[in-house]
């Protein structure tokens, strides 16, 4: 747009040249510049331009500034993700990871951020539970949403917002801890019925890469049945179990405990995956800004030579004709 | 619950595996020396608000904290 300004006070700049008047070319250039000068148009235009950019240059700052804090935040968080990846592998290797198991309840969480301005790790997310719902609906079966955030949130109201059973926010107003999970885990757990929980959300890998991911927690009575099946999870009988509990009671400590920690380590990768997310998306944004600010300058520095060299030309050619 | 046998007391007492752990935790965190004890007391604050939904529309937000505001 201020380009546009800029080229049509370019052209108006030119006009009185070329309608200039024979016998007295001075007066009539003074004049016609008296008349801009009326019109405000010559200063307003390059203001508009020199306003633009300062907002430019603001941005710029901002986004800079986010992008620290998102590098600072994240150095503090990726630690205590890649420490919390000991709590589930455990149970990886007890109970494996079975995300095609086909059970009638079916609880998908989605993990999302509250802030936005972090790239599309809510709408990868968010895409990832939508098509685990697809999947697990049908017949006798049913699937419901626990959503994490308010970005997910805001989402998935728009399509499937029957289907929403709890929504759970301001989770990161203090820094994340186990007990706070753990809470939150425990209050999931009174409010739903499941017999499989598909936890979705962005496993961290690097500050540029994340992996949407989902991590399966079984019911107890669930995991029996697949353990009479077979597979992975048969080899639970050849574990032997300590003191006067049944192997169902054991199952139902094992399951819920399971889905606290898994659930601690997606809310941890998946705040991580976000101020990964937010530092390469405003390390761009404050690069587009530069860039947007130096086309800016150009055309600002173009414009007011033009209008200079115009000038000159007028005085110049003005004096010469006095002088003839 | 499926079995027959005599059901421990903290799950007859109406809580989940993981309250009972978190409360045994937070004995333990008790017993530790000043200024651990205080520093990993306030390590674990819990905050979030949750809301149920009933029939697409979220019903009035409940504030889990422990800080008060």
């Amino acid at each position: 747009m201020a380009m546009a300004t800029l080229r049509r006070e370019g052209k108006r700049i030119a006009a009185p040249l070329i309608s200039h008047h024979p016998d007295n070319p001075l007066r009539s250039s003074v004049t016609s510049s008296e008349e801009h000068e009326v019109l405000g148009v010559r200063s307003i235009s390059t203001q508009v331009v020199r306003n633009r950019m300062k907002s430019v240059r603001n941005i710029q700052k901002i986004t800079k500034a986010m992008k620290m804090v998102a590098a600072s935040k994240l150095r503090a968080i990726q630690t205590r993700a890649e420490n919390s990846r000991g709590l589930w592998q455990p149970f990886i290797a007890l109970l494996g990871d079975t995300p095609s198991v086909d059970v009638k309840k079916n609880v998908i969480i989605t993990i999302s951020s509250d802030k936005g301005l972090c790239g599309g790790i809510n709408s990868t997310a968010v895409k990832i539970s939508r098509g685990l719902h697809k999947l697990n609906s049908g017949p006798e079966k049913e699937s419901k949403y626990v959503i994490l955030g308010e970005k997910a949130k805001a989402q998935l109201v728009r399509d499937s917002k029957k289907e929403i059973e709890l929504s759970i926010t301001e989770l990161q107003k203090n820094p994340l801890n186990y007990t706070q999970v753990a809470v939150l885990a425990d209050d999931i757990l009174k409010n739903v019925e499941f017999d499989a929980l598909r936890i979705v959300y962005n496993k961290f890998h690097s500050v540029v890469s994340f992996m949407p991911t989902t991590s399966t927690v079984l019911s107890p009575e669930v995991v029996e049945r697949e353990a009479e099946a077979g597979g992975k999870l048969g080899e639970l009988d050849s574990y032997e179990i300590e003191g006067g509990e049944t192997k169902s009671e054991v199952l139902q400590n094992l399951s819920e405990f399971q889905f606290s920690c898994v659930l601690f380590n997606a809310v941890l990768e998946n705040a991580c995956s976000e101020q990964g997310a937010r530092m390469s998306a405003m390390d761009s944004s404050s690069r587009n800004a530069g860039d947007m600010l130096d086309r800016l300058t150009l055309t600002y520095n173009r414009t007011r030579q033009a209008s200079i060299t115009t000038e000159l030309i007028e005085i110049i050619s003005g004096a010469s004709a006095l002088e003839g | 619950m499926t079995s027959n046998a005599a059901v421990p007391f903290w799950r007859a007492a109406g809580m989940t595996y993981i309250t009972y752990s978190n409360l045994c935790a937070n004995l333990v965190r008790q017993c530790l020396k000043e200024p651990y004890r205080s520093e990993a007391l306030n390590r674990e604050k819990v905050h979030f608000s949750i809301s149920k939904w009933a029939e697409g529309k979220p019903e009035k937000p409940t504030i889990r904290s422990d800080t008060p505001e």
